[in-house]
């Protein structure tokens, strides 16, 4: 449906690097990064706003790489809204469906229609300075789809509201999905975001696509120590690696000489390694569990951060390990900085690459 | 002495610089305003040679200043939107008439235009503008341009390029987005450098003497005929051009403050 090949950008301060991507029909594709990873470029460069230095896009098997935004059918969405000032809610909704030679009464319906949809309905007549964050952005999503576009572009559409409007409108970004089935890619920091919304999602590194897949395969099983940083993988160590009774053999040198083996499921051709393990992943108790889980480690609790949702215990095991527990769990258990206690984990929560 | 947290003596020193400075300009302009006598200044405001400093100022400066939109707004824009090959030294240059003195600007277009091949050309096809109001109109041209030209790029500058990005993913062409989207938010910007760059017209001396000259009747502006009068002793048509001069300033100030809020120079 929109194929990106080989797309190179150099715009000084921000650059695209041989970026490639495939999305379907349909697709609700989400894009992290870090601030300066060229996420904004890549969605400029998709809408047409910048010619590229390389590479090809096509929108529904149509090469549109040099074509004038005008011509893709492809509508893009700011953070900070863009609505035009000098125009009402409605002249904004409407901006787009003038240039497509609609009739003045059909143009009025179809925006009361959108803005149904969103609930600003009554706002039309209003100009985009009297509304609040919700609003405008609602009323900038609606001047989008309006046009049924064949991509739509949201460039972090929700960083810039409150919390509970920013979880309102997600929810509505859903239901919008939902009823248009547009092919959607959305440009976020926020980790919410890519889980109740993403089929699919792609890490973006210094003008660089560094991996894509399901929400749940890059968060659980990063493939570069930079997506396992950025995804917030916490325990991370580096070590050699082997394969023994079908299960990687990970082993790890501690700071004092002993070695430390971790045992996962993850298939590995074998040498240098990394492992990462989620910090809700790990079990802790004041005595080793016997269980079928192949990982435990006993160690002292360095650290506890209340973090309201759970806490976070830090963990000595020679190798520095976080762990999160639900604050009854760290209740039952009982145990304060600088007692001894154990880490469990399964094989199969242990990601190597 | 102990000192006292309310007595600040850089406060009630620097303020009182502020206010000394504001009555003795205020006194200045009182004083041209009340010296001569009214029935002398009103007489000489219906005067033939007045009438027509007015209405000759009034013709060159607004000339001038559609001369200098036309020109400074795509240019402004150029330099607002666009990186390109000597933006540097452009800008520079664009700037230079700011702060040449306006003689050496007269100067340089009496030679230009009295002197070279290109100003014989234009005076053979009728465009003569060596002592003549074309000259007047081309000097306020000249000398005023950097003005509109810096507020309009400030201006253009304060406007997010994204307005004109999502108007051509809505449809637009760059030049539609432009019209639709950037022109109008621009507009008290726009305004603003109008007034200030209309003002600074009708008030333009020495570039407009050097080239046009100061002929009584031919190429009196409002501030060539308060010269000529002053410098023969006509004290009442010199001053009533100078109250002119001074309204027509204080309107065009008020209307920049309230709609250039934003507008750098």
């Amino acid at each position: 449906m929109l194929s990106i090949t080989n797309i190179s950008k150099d715009m000084g301060e921000f650059l695209l690097d041989d970026v490639s991507l495939d999305i379907a029909e349909g697709e609700y594709f989400v894009i992290i990064g870090p601030t300066g990873a060229g996420k904004t470029i890549l969605l400029e460069t998709i809408a047409g706003i910048y010619p590229p230095d390389a590479g090809s896009i096509s929108i529904e098997s149509r090469d549109v790489t040099f074509v004038p935004p005008r011509e893709r059918n492809v509508t893009m969405v700011y953070q900070d809204y863009m609505l035009f000032p000098h125009l009402t809610v409605e002249q904004n909704i409407g901006f787009g469906l003038e240039y497509r030679k609609i009739a003045p009464e059909e143009r009025k319906s179809r925006v009361g229609e959108v803005a149904a949809i969103f609930g600003i309905e009554h706002l039309l007549h209003r100009y985009p300075e009297t509304l609040s964050g919700g609003e405008q952005q609602r009323a900038a999503i609606s001047r989008a789809i309006v046009l049924e576009p064949a991509v739509l572009l949201l460039d972090e559409p929700l960083s810039a509201l409150d919390g509970q409007t920013r979880e309102r409108l997600r929810h509505e970004l859903r239901k919008l999905h939902a009823r248009y089935r547009t092919t959607i890619i959305h440009i976020t920091h926020n980790f919410d975001e890519v889980f109740s919304l993403a089929s699919r999602v792609a890490v973006m590194n210094k003008g660089q696509i560094v991996q894509t897949g399901t929400p749940e395969e890059v968060f659980r099983h990063p493939e570069s120590s930079f997506v396992a940083g950025f995804v917030g993988v916490r325990n991370i160590f580096s070590g050699t690696c082997t394969t023994e009774e079908g299960l990687s053999r990970v082993s790890i040198a501690r700071p004092d000489g002993t070695e430390a083996v971790v045992w996962s499921l993850t298939p590995h051709p074998g040498g240098e390694a990394t492992f990462t393990v989620r910090p809700e992943d790990i079990m802790i108790g004041r005595e080793a569990c016997s269980t079928s889980a192949r990982n435990s480690f006993a160690g002292t609790i360095s650290d506890v951060v209340d973090n309201g949702m759970v806490v976070a215990v830090h963990v000595d095991c020679g190798l520095p390990f976080i762990a999160y527990v639900s604050r009854q769990g760290w209740a039952a258990v009982g145990a304060a900085v600088g007692e001894t206690i154990h880490l469990t984990f399964m094989a199969d929560a242990v990601h190597v690459f | 002495m102990k000192g006292d947290l309310r007595r600040n003596g850089v406060k009630v020193a620097t303020i009182a610089i502020a206010l000394v400075i504001t009555a003795f300009i205020i006194s200045l302009l009182l004083l041209v305003i009340t010296r001569p006598d009214p029935q002398a200044v009103i007489e000489s405001l219906l005067s033939p040679e007045i009438r027509f400093a007015i209405y000759l100022s009034l013709v060159t400066s607004v000339i001038s200043t559609l001369l200098c939109i036309a020109v400074a707004v795509p240019a402004a824009y150029a330099l607002a939107r666009y990186t390109f090959f000597g933006k540097s030294f452009v800008s520079m240059v664009l700037d230079l008439p700011l702060a040449l003195p306006p003689l050496v600007a007269g100067v340089a277009l009496l030679l230009f235009f009295g002197t070279t091949a290109f100003g014989d050309a234009l005076a053979s096809i009728g465009l003569v503008f060596v002592f003549t109001p074309l000259g007047i109109i081309i000097a306020q041209f000249f000398v005023n341009l950097p003005f509109m030209l810096r507020i309009m790029r400030s201006t253009f500058t304060d406007i997010s390029p994204r307005y004109e990005y999502v108007a051509c993913t809505l449809g637009c062409t760059n030049l539609q987005a432009i019209r639709r989207v950037t022109l109008p938010m621009a507009g008290s910007g726009f305004l603003a450098g109008a007034v200030i760059t209309w003002a600074k017209g009708i008030g333009e001396f020495g570039a407009a003497l050097m080239i046009a000259g100061a002929t009584r009747m031919k190429t009196e502006t409002l501030p060539i005929s308060l010269f000529l009068n002053m410098s023969c002793g006509e004290l009442e048509l010199a001053l009533s051009a100078a109250i002119i001069l001074i309204v027509i300033s204080v309107v065009s100030l008020y209307i920049f403050e309230l709609y250039g809020g934003s507008a750098k120079f």
